[in-house]
């Protein structure tokens, strides 16, 4: 019997790196991973779900850095040179391992795997946002959007204008993709700040997520908490809350369950283990050991000795697994709809690279719970929010509180003593931007151009992933010069447009270096 | 508690240069809490997470990375405030040194011996004119500061800073003045109102179709059920990880591989073990085993390409670990 919803969501999220001017560069391997380990994984999951018949319903960001980087020619190619050393290094690994049964096992399970990315990858002409909008056409997949390059709202605020150009940039990025308008958007790092709703609205969208305290927090006090969402006072923008229970099961380590000893282990990469004569055609040419993606090591337990993976126990956990998530959200559904006398909706997102990457076996969990959730009972029901919004149109109005997902929930990720340096001049920067679109309402030529540069710079420098990357100080030096380097870029360009006297040549090289957004138009911000 | 050992573990692997939450030295109270992360805090595991994102090491950047510096500051009188959490503000601030001297001029000895001063005002619910704030309270800055963090302990309230001077004589003088900003709360409502709604465009479609949409409240058999389980203790979820007790961390590990390698006629063909080997174009080929324990008979037999003649070499190599 019918007790409630459950809402599942991925965030996919990468910020834009890209670089032509070198041959090779390491920080692209972050996308190289994701889609191999993250994106061909999932989309697998959905092709053979379709294929089986199996109904399901899945809620995901794909943030418009990511998109764009998916989408690239130059990316592309390197993406394919990327999996064909790969699948040349499990190719070696199989022979090396030939006296070892349960290692040559392995060994060719990545061979598999890296072989089988390699021909979704093709299968979808090289562009796996294909891939899926075809399982949104389908009816199967919700694609929201995300901030054009993942901005930290609310410490925007000062310059409102900033957020609302991350935004329509954004719907209309999604729209050029995905030939429709998107319904709903991942604020950045879940920041909501009050007031941003009103940009949402006029960029169409209808919904947004917070952390659990966003809605539970908010004002006046929410009668069903997180389990229905809410509509903001003045905008009317719907605001679904995190549920924490079904949060925790997945993303802790201490409880959830990423951490099972029969899992692979994230840390133990033959890049870092292999005699390094051998592994050194595979890692990074200045001969900095770095992951290869081939990992042969089960989580074994809280020590450093590590036994081998065996793939079918972890098969056999990530089914348990699934059955056990399931089986906690039907007794949840149940309590709720006790106490609420409706149906609740339990919204559970996580970030899409949590699946495949950081938690290998992630894909065939999903894999599991949507095959156990069609089949195996009647309780509770996938559902994307606007599905939910249609059948339950009418909800409590409130103000949702400022809040994010980040750590301690508020904006201390991002704004704290090894990083609040930069909002001066990101702010600087906004409130340049916004002088320049009134001085220049209706640009165009070479001063477009610029203008259209400038923006993208401005974007670009705004992502939040440098203030989170200064924040967790494991990869300051890229983040600060990507910083500099946009905000240095905006600042030359800002002064050439003012000064009419724009250099044509490097304005060219950045374009070509920062070559997001091809349609975008500077007069968003204001 | 083992997994937490792991978790410790991981975070250290991940940010060799430590993860460090830690706020400013330079907050007005020191009520900062303790630098290491908390794994119970909200929002931990979404950091562990989001960060093997970037899990690489950095490589050394060449020279050509060098870049430009970005300004100290840009020239103008500005004071701005941002919310970090319920409890506390962030502003940053700069001053234009024709400022500074016309304040010097205008105040004589007095502007050397003024100290600069943040007032910071609690602006909760009125429009702020400079003269009705509910309360405010100074902070004192050196001349070199051009940012702080303040504890306002004051969760859904709202907040205004003037950078000023305070004279000796007791007079404050504002140079500039802040944004407005509103500390969330850090608990839930005391308003209790409710407003419902249901958007003009969703109530046409259930007009529309006749209100037929929405499913009703199965409350009944099901539910009793699940009471008579005992299912409405406290906590709904039932947690599948083992817990195990802590082991300590010191490790060592050595492998031991083996490299088979040869040259023949590069027309010949080549097996070993009984497998086919590739030969590169010169006739030579290279193997890497990991090698067990045990003895190993590794027979590498070459068969020349008009298939007359053949050669067998059979190294026999003996691991053993102690």
């Amino acid at each position: 019997m019918f007790k409630g919803y459950l809402c599942l969501v991925l965030h996919g999220h990468l910020p834009f790196v890209r670089h032509p001017e070198f041959e090779d560069f390491l920080e692209e391997d972050w996308l190289y991973e994701a889609i191999t380990e993250t994106y061909v994984p999932l989309i697998s999951v959905f092709e053979g779900l379709v294929n089986d018949g199996i109904d399901f319903r899945l809620t995901m960001t794909l943030s418009p850095t990511l998109i764009s980087m998916l989408g690239d020619p130059l990316l592309q190619e390197r993406y394919l040179k990327h999996i064909n050393k790969s699948i040349e290094l499990a190719a070696k690994e199989m022979e090396r391992t030939a006296w070892q049964p349960g290692f040559r096992d392995l060994a060719r399970m990545y061979f598999n795997k890296f072989s089988h990315s390699r021909d979704t990858f093709l299968k979808y002409d090289r562009n796996l946002n294909f891939a899926f909008k075809k399982f949104q056409d389908l009816g199967k997949l919700e694609i929201i959007t995300c901030g054009a390059t993942h901005g930290f709202f609310p410490l925007m605020d000062v310059c409102r204008a900033s957020v609302r150009a991350q935004v329509k940039v954004a719907v209309n990025h999604y729209e050029s993709v995905f030939g429709r308008k998107p319904n709903g958007i991942w604020l950045p790092e879940c920041g909501f700040h009050p007031g941003h709703d009103e940009i949402l609205k006029e960029a169409g969208i209808r919904y947004f997520f917070t952390d659990s305290h966003g809605v539970l927090h908010g004002s006046p006090r929410p009668k069903y908490g997180i389990f229905a969402p809410v509509y903001c006072k003045g905008s009317g923008v719907a605001c679904f809350g995190r549920d924490l229970e079904s949060s925790k099961q997945v993303w802790s380590s201490i409880e959830g369950y990423p951490g099972d000893y029969n899992y692979r282990e994230f840390y133990r990469d033959i890049g870092f283990d292999l005699e390094y004569d051998y592994i050194k055609p595979y890692i990074h040419p200045d001969g900095v050991r770095i992951n290869t993606g081939i990992k042969y090591y089960r989580i074994t337990g809280a020590g450093n000795n590590k036994e081998p993976y065996v793939e079918n126990w972890a098969r056999e956990k990530a089914a348990a697994h699934a059955g056990n998530f399931m089986f906690n959200r039907q007794k949840q559904a149940s309590y709720l709809n006790d106490l609420m006398g409706k149906p609740p909706i339990i919204v559970s997102p996580y970030d899409a690279e949590l699946f495949g990457h950081w938690w290998y076996e992630g894909p065939m969990w999903l894999d599991f719970l949507f095959r156990k959730i069609a089949c195996d009972q009647d309780e509770i029901r996938l559902i994307t929010p606007s599905e939910y919004l249609l059948e339950n149109p009418r909800n409590q109005v409130i103000t949702p509180s400022l809040s994010s997902w980040g750590y301690k929930g508020y904006s201390e990720m991002w704004l704290q003593g090894s990083n609040d340096w930069i909002y001066r001049h990101l702010h600087m920067a906004s409130q340049r931007m916004s002088e320049l679109v009134k001085i220049f309402p209706h640009a165009d030529g070479l001063r477009k151009r610029a203008l259209n540069q400038a923006l993208r710079e401005l974007l670009l420098a705004q992502s939040s992933d440098w203030g989170f990357i200064l924040g967790t100080g494991t990869h300051t030096s890229y983040a600060i010069r990507r910083t500099k380097e946009h905000i240095l870029r905006f600042t030359r360009l800002y002064e050439e447009i003012k000064s009419n006297s724009i250099d044509e040549g490097w304005l060219a090289d950045i374009e070509y270096k920062d070559n997001i957004f091809s349609q975008i138009d500077y007069r968003v911000h204001q | 508690m083992k997994i937490f050992q792991k978790v410790k573990e991981k975070i250290k692997k991940l940010i060799p240069a430590g993860f460090t939450f830690k706020r400013k030295k330079k907050t007005q109270s020191a009520k900062a809490a303790g630098a290491r992360p908390d794994k119970e805090m909200p929002g931990f595991q979404e950091t562990v997470v989001a960060d093997a994102k970037f899990s690489h090491p950095e490589p050394a950047r060449p020279a050509r990375f060098i870049q430009e510096e970005l300004p100290y500051q840009y020239d103008q009188d500005k004071i701005v405030l941002q919310v970090r959490d319920p409890r506390w503000v962030h502003t940053y601030w700069e001053l234009r040194s024709q400022t500074l001297e016309s304040l010097k001029s205008r105040l004589g000895d007095d502007f050397h011996r003024a100290r600069r001063v943040l007032r910071v005002y609690d602006v909760t619910n009125i429009i702020f004119n400079g003269s009705n704030a509910n309360s405010f309270f100074d902070i004192q800055v050196n001349d070199f500061a051009n940012s702080w963090y303040i504890d306002t302990g004051k969760p859904g309230c709202s907040f205004c800073v003037d950078l000023g001077l305070m004279l000796p004589d007791g007079r404050f003088i504002t140079i500039v003045r802040s944004n407005v900003v509103q500390t969330p709360l850090e608990g839930p409502s005391w308003i209790t109102d409710e407003e419902w709604m249901i958007p003009d465009d969703l109530f046409a479609r259930l007009y529309g179709m006749g209100f037929g949409l929405g499913r009703s409240s199965p409350v009944g058999k099901a539910w009793q059920e699940r009471i008579k389980q005992g299912l409405f203790a406290s906590g709904i979820s039932s947690s599948p990880v083992r817990r195990a007790v802590k082991e300590r961390s010191f490790w060592m590990k050595v492998d031991c591989e083996l490299i088979v390698y040869g040259a023949t006629e590069p027309s010949a063909a080549v097996t070993v073990q009984g497998k086919p080997v590739n030969l590169r174009p010169d006739g030579t080929f290279t193997l890497r085993f990991w090698l067990p324990d045990g003895k190993q008979h590794i027979p590498v037999k070459a068969v020349s390409g008009d298939k007359l003649e053949e050669r067998t070499i059979t190294p026999i190599v003996n691991r053993e670990t102690k």
